[in-house]
């Protein structure tokens, strides 16, 4: 293909229409529509639904929207948020997103450092995959916030506080690692000689602050115990996320690289640092659990998350892939473990979202008559299952990282094998 | 001016007038969960024994509360006197301070797409001196009051009563003072094994010292 040469870039001179619209947009584009649909929903729910304040109803009494709102209020559902669960699949996803993206960048930079050369040469197609996933959470989160007060982020910024301190991580985080995508491409090999070895390390410092700070948003719940008492939440983080790295890494691996000559060399070294870190992992959570607050630790092993915990995190994550790669065999088998783990990963995210808040705070709805009542609210656990708006804005966020992916792809073949 | 308010839940009745007034004088939003206080019951028996304790509960005004910390606008902020309020046009609804909360104290209000909870009433209590669930509680179980006044009504009873409080254990120092209930019985049936009775005396230089932390970050309006 015909390139044009910018700050030593190769970029492709692609066909807008060929860029734009192609098999693998089209999957992108139809994930995307339902996002589109969901953000409808969210928005609808969040900003036009019909509620009443109780001044509301002295002021006119009559009105046909406030009859719409009381009825609501006595006998159905009443607003986006459940005030027992406030974070939930937007969440989830969130940190799916960001953590395993965030998590392959971050094995990528431990990679080159330690020089090994299969991943050295497709680090530029894992580095966009690893942003990809950063931006597809990034826009999960993005749907969930009241984004018409966003700017007090700028105005009256709280520096203490995980969720402010996002800001600024990600206006770091996005251009730094762009720029060792540029360095990966480039043909600038002086300037990459020069700082190679400086932005690796670098690279890791980041990523270790990035874990650090989204350790701290979960941690400064003090009376969420599931997320305050794991020891070294920082570390979980970093090993959970490489956990889902490896198993996004190796699903991708399987679907851009199956014709590569040392395919199977690269295969090999996921199943091998799959091998490890799901290892570290498992021993991570049985030590975890020991120290975890009781009351939530019976709710995830004994309690009602007991089947998503063992049959879908434990399972999938753990055990299957465990006995898949134990020893050396065929890629398929490690491809196998990949998508396993990929799925149980995003059980485990799930279920510490939603396990963090499953202890009810208070018993504001009793444990007696009302409980079995009228109000059908109160229960020994919080659940409250996800709604299709952001089920649909999840699957949208696949889609979000489709097409980023495609797009600096085709623009600038970050998946093209590379010597260093 | 340190706000808080003593609570002689053994009067509680459950009639819930306090939650109505509440609705209805800061105009919060309807729905069941959509409430800024409420009546926690509990049930259980002492050998064989069924017994109901009531728990009348809202927002705690903590000294060290965490839901200001994690506000990453600033909107949950120190209001005077250290109550703990919500600005709504500075919300980006995170819920962080949702999760933060130990006490679940604090919903979205739809009408405004906004945390909302407690704020003891600020507009009127330098009118009246007290909150509209205190003003309409017919069994005197409330006692809103400065805790930095000596010769207020509530300093005066917290000198006479012992108290504790929900969750101390999550070291947010609440505002929210549980008396003792002068009924033995039922003060066995209702406070926790783990729950620390508290005198003034031993309480106040711990709450004066994270005053005086914490009171820089209060704001006068």
């Amino acid at each position: 293909m015909e390139k044009c040469l910018i700050c030593g870039l190769e970029i492709n001179k692609i066909p807008l229409f060929k860029l734009l619209f192609n098999k693998t947009m089209f999957v992108a584009y139809i994930l995307i529509l339902a996002g589109f649909f969901g953000i409808y929903e969210v928005i609808g729910e969040r900003y036009f639904s019909v509620v009443a304040n109780a001044h509301a109803s002295g002021i006119d009494p009559t009105n046909p929207a406030l009859i719409e709102a009381m009825k609501n209020a006595v006998f159905g559902h009443v607003g986006e948020v459940t005030r027992e669960v406030p974070w939930t699949l937007f969440i989830v996803n969130y940190m799916y997103m960001i953590y395993t993206g965030s998590g392959i960048i971050f094995l990528v930079a431990l990679a080159e450092l330690l020089n090994i050369k299969v991943i050295a040469k497709t680090a530029a197609a894992f580095m966009t995959l690893g942003l990809a996933f950063v931006f597809a959470g990034l826009f999960t989160i993005a749907t969930d916030l009241n984004i018409l007060n966003m700017l007090w982020m700028f105005k009256d910024p709280n520096f203490g506080a995980g969720m402010w301190l996002m800001l600024p991580l990600y206006s770091i985080y996005i251009p730094f690692v762009l720029f060792e995508i540029y360095l990966l491409i480039t043909n600038k090999k002086e300037l990459v000689k020069k700082v190679s070895f400086a932005i690796l390390v670098l690279s890791i410092v980041v990523d270790i602050v990035e874990f650090y700070i989204q350790a701290k948003l979960f941690s400064m719940n003090t009376s969420r115990h599931l997320w305050t008492e794991f020891p070294i939440l920082t570390l979980y983080f970093i090993i959970s996320a490489f956990v889902a790295s490896l198993g996004v890494m190796g699903i991708f691996s399987a679907l851009i690289y199956r014709n590569l000559p040392n395919y199977h060399e690269l295969i090999e070294v996921i199943r091998k640092a799959l091998l490890f870190f799901i290892s570290v992992l498992a021993l991570y959570e049985i030590i975890a659990y020991l120290y975890v607050d009781k009351e939530w630790a019976f709710l995830m092993l004994f309690g009602p998350f007991k089947y998503a915990f063992f049959g879908g995190y434990i399972l999938l994550t753990m055990t299957i892939p465990f006995l898949l790669i134990f020893k050396e065999s065929k890629n398929t088998l490690t491809i196998i473990a990949s998508v396993c783990v990929a799925i149980g990963a995003y059980v485990g995210r799930y279920l510490f979202v939603y396990g963090g808040n499953a202890n009810p705070m208070t018993n504001r709805f009793g444990v007696g008559f009302e409980k079995y009542d009228i109000y059908d609210i109160s229960n020994s656990y919080n659940y409250v299952a996800p709604h299709m708006g952001e089920i649909l804005i999840v699957i949208g966020s696949f889609g979000i990282m489709i097409f980023i992916y495609k797009f600096l792809d085709e623009v600038f073949d970050v998946s093209k094998v590379r010597e260093h | 001016m340190n706000y808080a308010m003593a609570l002689d839940y053994q009067n509680c009745i459950n009639c819930k007038a306090c939650e109505i007034a509440c609705k209805e004088e800061n105009g919060v939003q309807l729905g069941a969960d959509k409430q800024r206080i409420w009546i926690g019951v509990v049930e259980g028996e002492v050998f064989g024994k069924p017994f109901t304790n009531f728990y009348p509960s809202q927002c705690n005004h903590c000294l060290d509360a965490p839901c200001v910390d994690v506000c990453p606008t600033n909107a949950s902020h120190f209001s005077k006197g250290g109550i703990v309020k919500v600005d709504p046009h500075k919300c980006i609804l995170c819920k962080g301070c949702m999760e933060a909360c130990p006490y679940d104290a604090r919903f979205v209000d739809d009408t405004m797409v906004a945390v909302d909870k407690c704020t003891f009433c600020d507009h009127r209590i330098e009118e009246t001196g007290m909150t509209a669930c205190q003003a309409t509680c017919p069994t005197k179980v409330r006692m809103f009051g400065d805790l930095d006044d000596e010769n207020s009504d509530l300093v005066k009873l917290l000198k006479a009563r012992k108290f504790f409080f929900q969750k101390e254990k999550e070291k947010t120092l609440p505002k929210l003072f549980y008396l003792v209930p002068e009924d033995e019985a039922y003060a066995k049936q209702s406070i926790s094994h783990s729950a620390t009775i508290h005198t003034w005396e031993s309480f106040k230089p711990l709450y004066d010292t994270v005053k005086a932390r914490r009171s820089k970050q209060w704001k006068n309006a």
